[in-house]
């Protein structure tokens, strides 16, 4: 056994592997735990020899950046060994993910708690910014949310750090509901403001608790995103008709955003506004948007313990604290609540009908 | 759209009083409180009507739908099939006009806001009214059970026919017997009904009053016990000042006094506590926040941009290898939102990035102080052409 070995099955001793979470194209999750101090992990357990080319890009993406990124809303890669003939990548182990408590009907979001998550996501993204790298899958799906609330950006497997000056990329990122319309148009110079626009998306699927702009198809998403924010002009976004997949979608007149987002306040749609600018060198960048107004303004981002967050299934004995984060609450601000699906908005009372019941009273016993 | 069609509407919008301030709220769409225009509707205790609002809301005469017109509003026909706003403008602005479902004849006037999802429980809300309001006869107004129950029956038979359009005619003509008969006693049931009402506001009222006392009676409570406490703590001072008594002793004695009282007063103020509301559950999360307190946003929890004076950006460098981005004829890299500066501090930045990290501490030449750098002022750093 020549030193490679040895350091690799001294590091394979730490961790231990549990049951199977998930499985993915290029990976299968397993539960595990650090042998020493019991703490729990997830172990990533890379596919290999499926791939002509050896290993998979996402997973080399994977491993490339998050080595090298330690932030307090960056999902943490703990250690990387081999087993066998798979890569194994050591993670840190995150309870749910944003989509989850997107999809929570039971959850109730005061305007805080959004305040909360778009300060540390956007605090993780500034990170990954300030690092020259690129995300381009950010989605609530991707972002994982820990057991103390904290919101941390996972899933590299799309990152790529900045390119030099006339290097193209893939324009072939992002999931489609989250990319920005320059990737849409075939764009392969692009910056940081690919990552701001499907922060955007994700902050108006906050306050919405639905997806923002749901396209079927790419030329769909284009039309949906025009269709919400109005199509651009030569003066909104200069040369983007000269862009290589440019094709016309037909005009669409500007909507304010207030028409959609009613309760939000005016300085949560400026934000919001200036995340979704169709010039990307107009975008706001995720430092200012950090020193934006509305995350000074009241009511202060919710604390990270106390935001809401789905019930454990498999635990009866949830912590009362979680259970209380559930509660519908009516205080300060307009809290959003997703509507369950097909239910009548209002509740019929026998006082609306004239002040007496309807209900007959029939009582048989006295004839 | 609802604005700029006001003008259609000639003079029932002027008619509506204050209905700018309505109008705006209507723009939006949401469950909407209005009922300026089109009367009618199902009302709540407070006399407003809530509309029915989805997204999968389509026009079924034009088939325009929510995702095309945002502000799109259905109403409802007297023969209770729906249609938006600007159908009823083009097909009853001039008049009495058939409705393109059933050929009924329609006035605009008589379309309402819709309030349930379903048109059938709406048809019904609005005939059950109508019956309430003149089939009120009450058990005492009946000589036994037995023809209180045939009584209630019969109603019910009426409604049943009015809902599901069997008999209208003849139906009619029951309710309009039934009317020029019992005059008086309708009337006379109508008043004891107002008079129950007005009953009950004054109950709520009353109820009102007594919240707000008990709350005043509260807020006198914890002023009391706080001069209390504060009048204690100057008597302990005093008699520590004059007696010559053991000081710990002292303080246990004026202490345990001050417990008694509190207990006392906890016991008296418990028999009237605040009223328990629903609100208890709402109190969870207030609760919590006392726990935890929420902080004032901080923009970056690290200092990392504190180091930017480690160098100067020029506005431009000799780099043959962005020569092709500062030149984009096009613009495709400047829609894109390539920017060469990016490039730039990416490489100025690498090549600052580890001048103050210290040397590793085995290292034979371990230094105590950085690098006299930052002493030195911002440095600049001339782009090589890499």
């Amino acid at each position: 056994m020549d030193a490679v070995e040895k350091a690799n099955a001294e590091r394979q001793r730490r961790w231990a592997k549990d049951q199977k979470i998930g499985e993915g194209t290029y990976a299968v999750v397993y539960k595990g735990r650090e042998i020493a101090t019991g703490r729990k992990v997830a172990i990533k357990k890379i596919k290999v020899g499926q791939f002509k080319d050896g290993l998979d890009m996402s997973a080399i993406r994977e491993v490339k950046f998050l080595r090298e990124l330690k932030h307090q809303n960056v999902i943490e890669l703990l250690d990387v060994f081999s087993s066998k003939k798979n890569l194994n990548l050591v993670l840190e182990f995150l309870d749910t993910d944003l989509e989850l408590v997107i999809k929570d009907r039971s959850l109730v979001f005061l305007p805080a708690d959004i305040k909360s998550w778009m300060a540390m996501t956007f605090r993780g993204l500034e990170f990954c910014h300030r690092n020259f790298i690129l995300h381009r899958d950010l989605k609530p799906n991707n972002l994982l949310i820990a057991a103390d609330g904290q919101l941390k950006i996972a899933d590299f497997g799309l990152a790529r750090d900045f390119a030099d000056p006339g290097y193209k990329m893939t324009c072939q990122v992002i999931t489609r509901w989250y990319r920005p319309p320059e990737l849409l148009f075939g764009c392969r110079y692009y910056s940081t403001a690919v990552d701001i626009w499907s922060v955007g998306c994700i902050f108006a699927e906050l306050m919405l608790r639905t997806p923002y702009l749901p396209g079927e198809s790419d030329m769909d998403q284009l039309k949906t995103i025009f269709r919400a924010l109005g199509t651009p002009t030569e003066e909104d976004w200069p040369g983007h008709t000269k862009l290589p997949d440019y094709v016309p979608v037909g005009q669409f007149p500007k909507t304010p955003l207030r028409d959609l987002f009613t309760a939000a306040s005016s300085d949560c749609l400026n934000l919001l506004s200036k995340c979704l600018i169709y010039d990307p060198r107009r975008r706001i960048s995720a430092k200012d948007a950090l020193n934006h107004p509305y995350f000074f303004a009241h009511p202060y981002p919710t604390h990270p313990s106390k935001l809401p967050k789905p019930a454990k299934k498999e635990e009866n004995n949830v912590p009362l604290e979680e259970v209380d984060g559930n509660v519908e609450f009516s205080g300060s601000g307009p809290g959003v609540k997703a509507n369950p699906p097909n239910k009548l908005k209002r509740k019929l009372s026998s006082e609306e009908l004239g002040g007496r019941p309807v209900a007959r009273r029939l009582d048989f016993t006295k004839s | 759209m609802a604005q700029r069609n006001g003008w259609l509407r000639g003079t029932i919008i002027r008619k509506s009083g204050p209905s700018t301030a309505t109008n705006t709220r209507t723009n939006t769409p949401q469950v909407q409180n209005t009922g300026t225009i089109y009367g009618g509707g199902v009302k709540d205790p407070s006399g407003r009507t809530t509309e029915y609002f989805s997204m999968d809301d389509v026009c079924p005469v034009c088939k325009s739908d929510r995702y095309l017109n945002p502000k799109l509003r259905l109403l409802v026909s007297a023969c209770y099939h729906k249609m938006c706003e600007s159908c009823i403008d083009r097909l009853y602005t001039l008049g009495p006009a058939p409705c393109p479902m059933c050929g009924k004849i329609l006035r605009k006037l008589a379309f309402t806001p819709q309030t349930f999802e379903d048109l059938g429980v709406e048809k019904e809300v609005a005939v059950r009214r109508r019956i309430a309001k003149e089939f009120n006869k009450r058990r005492e107004d009946f000589p036994d059970l037995r023809s209180y129950n045939d009584y209630l029956e019969m109603v019910e038979d009426i409604t049943f026919n009015l809902i599901n359009d069997i008999d209208v005619p003849e139906t009619e003509e029951r309710i309009a017997q039934y009317r020029r008969e019992n005059a008086a006693i309708i009337e006379l049931n109508q008043k004891r009904e107002e008079e129950y009402a007005r009953y009950l506001q004054e109950q709520e009222e009353m109820e009102r009053q007594e919240r707000e006392l008990r709350a005043q009676e509260l807020r006198r409570l914890e002023e009391e016990e706080r001069e209390e406490r504060e009048k204690g703590k100057q008597a302990i001072i005093d008699k520590l000042e004059t007696s010559d008594k053991d000081a710990v002793r002292l303080v246990a004695k004026s202490r345990l006094e001050a417990q008694r009282r509190a207990s006392a007063r906890a016991s008296s103020s418990s028999g009237f506590g605040m009223p328990h509301s629903s609100a208890s559950l709402l109190r969870s999360r207030a609760a919590q926040s006392t726990v935890v307190p929420d902080v004032p946003h901080v923009p970056l929890q690290d200092n990392w941009y504190a180091y930017d004076d480690m160098y100067k950006m020029r506005e431009s460098y000799h780099d043959p290898v962005s020569d092709a981005v500062r030149r984009d004829r096009d613009g495709i890299m400047r829609a894109g939102g390539y920017m060469v500066e990016q490039a730039w501090e990416r490489a100025l930045r690498f090549a600052v990035a580890g001048l103050e990290i210290m040397p590793l501490s085995d290292a034979p030449s371990a230094v105590a102080e950085p690098m006299a750098i930052d002493s030195e002022g911002p440095v600049d750093v001339a782009m090589a052409a890499a």
